[in-house]
């Protein structure tokens, strides 16, 4: 006590408002650090880490089905599957603009989307439209079966196509 | 009789009990109509005295007092028709089937409902051009303004997430446009349209997910706005009425 | 020897509201009252008695809509089959309309963000909130600039294609460059569009334009997001 009385004034002063500063940091950082928690365990909560829904992984059947110069389209999976001069391929039927689903038109050769209007090949590449990108090509393979799977999960980044 | 009723009523509010609840008395003077408002915790978000030239139809065309009542009528018809609805699939449409077969009046809640939610859309556009072209927008009332904007983005979002619950052709394929575009945000836009939907698609958690958000969050979050918007036209000056003329 | 007084008293006697008010006026200055306060009356009954009137009239004229017509209730939904055409709710076609000319990106996050952060910035702006006519000063400069600005938006509009926005914003410039003009006596309209600020002009465009982009997205698209006539039957 004695040393405090010794002490100017000005300094006591000093020393409570730095203390009251450090628990006004103190308790406005720990505020930041539970919201910066709270923020992220909501996003894990709010992240679903198991789906209920179809597997990307969809069995198209025997190849023999798809006759050549033939276009296919899967309503229930959302892709075609066109057999062209160098063999299978797949491609997603979902239009690349907003989502909507694409029809084959076989009377003039071209895939269409209702929603906005985009055109495309058959081999994906976009014609006219707002679609940004062309229809995404999907991995396809025949497994020991001899069935033709497709894989929707990853669009595939170049060609490519199955031989039968 | 009827006299004698209206004594009744006047006896009634003279009573203990009535004074309890509404705090202020019953009379003909001014500072009983005063109290009236300033004691009631919904009506004192407005001021006592109001211009009288900012109540002519003329000044705001209502505007903003009828979107209030689209609100209101938004919420009487909804919370009912959440007696009747499951969010899941394929229920949610069976719901809507037996609405309009099944439940009595069910089908003229959710016309009604429906209805209200256009008219609350177009009259909260109404509602903002109305006050932008009478500069009701400039100081003191600028903040107000930015809560109106806030309030007109509720009122789309309660109306968009409204639009999947009947989960009939019209709503899913809407939604799935809707959503599609949030991925086209830039860097998290495909992330933020997953914590959205709650999957890759719209789902049966997509379905769940609106309901939360059409039914408790944004309702809420609108009542809250709603109730800053009223008090900030009363501290910033009350209903503008425009520029005052010289005498 | 006093000081001379550098103000003059007046006194207002206004005595149903306010008892006395002295108000002190600096010298080459006139006394002189700019503006009155207005009238007021009770907000109960008055005010709440014509909000009620007002939300019953509302009221009545939805319950009879909700009595005449049906909400829309379509088949259940199929992810595997898409409407042709799928249209979004009314308020979103005008977008719906603007996805059909640019990426996603631009029509369905740039526009709206800008359009958002535009209606909130409005009250923060001095040539707003000042509100003066907007070829009241540098006439010839902002002309100038409208000319620029009005051309470089069209080519950019014509490159897409997008008729729908170009016409209706060259009409708007065109009303511009009408109220600019100077001519000894103009006429009534002339004089009220040039007495318009800047953010009347950039409003209006924005109603103009946001009516007609919605208006085309609800009656005239059709199967494929085509041109349609409304009474065609496909929309």
């Amino acid at each position: 006590m004695s040393d405090d009385a010794k002490k100017p004034e000005g300094a006591e002063n000093d020393a409570a408002v730095s203390r009251r500063q450090a628990f006004v940091t103190l308790g406005v950082g720990s505020i930041c650090a539970a919201c910066a928690g709270a923020a992220m365990f909501g996003y894990e909560f709010l992240a679903p880490n198991v789906l209920y829904e179809p597997s990307p992984v969809v069995n198209a059947g025997k190849p023999d089905g798809y006759p050549a110069g033939s276009v296919t389209q899967d309503q229930q999976s959302a892709v075609y599957i066109v057999h062209g001069p160098e063999g299978i391929y797949a491609m997603s039927a979902v239009c690349t603009h907003l989502g909507c689903l694409t029809a084959w038109k076989p009377e003039l050769g071209i895939i269409a989307c209702p929603c906005h209007g985009s055109k495309f090949t058959r081999a994906g590449v976009k014609i006219e439209g707002p679609a940004p990108h062309p229809l995404p090509w999907l991995r396809a393979w025949i497994n020991e079966d001899g069935d033709l799977l497709i894989d929707r999960s990853e669009p595939l980044g170049q060609k490519q196509f199955v031989r039968t | 009789m009827a006299n004698s009723l209206a004594e009744q009523l006047a006896n009634l509010r003279d009573t203990r009990v009535w004074r309890s609840i509404f705090r202020s008395g019953f009379g003909p003077t001014n500072l009983h109509r005063a109290l009236a408002v300033q004691q009631n915790v919904f009506l004192h978000l407005s001021s006592v005295k109001i211009r009288k030239r900012s109540l002519s139809f003329r000044v705001t065309w209502f505007l903003g007092t009828l979107s209030l009542g689209t609100f209101l009528i938004l919420v009487a018809t909804g919370i009912p028709l959440m007696l009747y609805y499951h969010p899941s699939v394929p229920q949610a449409y069976a719901d809507m089937k037996d609405l309009r077969f099944a439940v009595s009046a069910g089908v003229f809640l959710r016309n009604l409902h429906r209805w209200s939610a256009h008219a609350m859309v177009l009259l909260v556009f109404a509602h903002l051009f109305k006050v932008f072209y009478r500069g009701a927008y400039r100081p003191p009332r600028e903040f107000n303004w930015v809560i109106g904007v806030v309030l007109l983005m509720l009122t789309l979002f309660l109306s968009y997430t409204g639009y999947l619950l009947p989960w009939d052709q019209l709503a899913f394929w809407a939604i799935t446009v809707g959503s599609n575009l949030i991925s086209a945000v830039p860097v998290f836009g495909t992330k933020i349209r997953f914590l959205v939907l709650g999957g890759h698609t719209v789902n049966a958690n997509a379905l769940l997910r609106f309901y939360v958000l059409h039914c408790v969050v944004l309702p809420l979050a609108a009542a809250i706005f709603v109730a800053i918007h009223f008090w900030r036209i009363r501290k910033d000056g009350g209903i503008y009425s425009g520029e005052i003329k010289k005498p | 020897m006093s000081e001379p007084k550098d103000f003059v008293a007046a006194m207002d006697s206004n005595s149903r509201k306010t008892p006395v008010r002295v108000a002190f006026v600096t010298r080459r200055t006139s006394p002189h009252v700019k503006a009155h306060d207005d009238d007021t009356v009770m907000t109960f009954p008055e005010g709440l008695f014509r909000a009620a009137v007002a939300v019953e009239v509302l009221a009545l004229i939805l319950v009879a809509i909700a009595l005449l017509w049906d909400a829309p209730l379509e088949g259940l939904a199929d992810p595997t089959v898409t409407p042709n055409p799928a249209k979004a709710p009314w308020y979103f076609l005008g977008l719906q309309e603007l996805l059909h000319y640019f990426p996603p990106v631009v029509a369905g996050v740039l526009i709206p963000t800008l359009v958002i952060l535009g209606l909130i910035v409005i009250p923060y702006f001095k040539i707003n909130i000042e509100a003066e006519g907007l070829w009241t000063r540098n006439r010839t400069q902002r002309l100038r600039i409208l000319a620029v600005v009005t051309a470089v938006f069209a080519v950019f509009l014509a490159v897409f294609h997008v008729y729908a926005v170009l016409i209706p914003t060259l009409l708007i410039a065109a009303s511009m460059f009408f109220s600019a003009r100077s001519t000894p006596s103009p006429g009534r309209f002339q004089v009220w569009l040039a007495s318009k600020p800047l953010s009347f002009w950039i409003m209006s465009w924005f109603l103009v334009q946001a009516a007609i982009l919605t208006l085309i997205g609800t009656f005239f698209r059709g199967p494929g997001w085509s041109l349609v006539m409304p009474w065609s039957g496909q929309i």
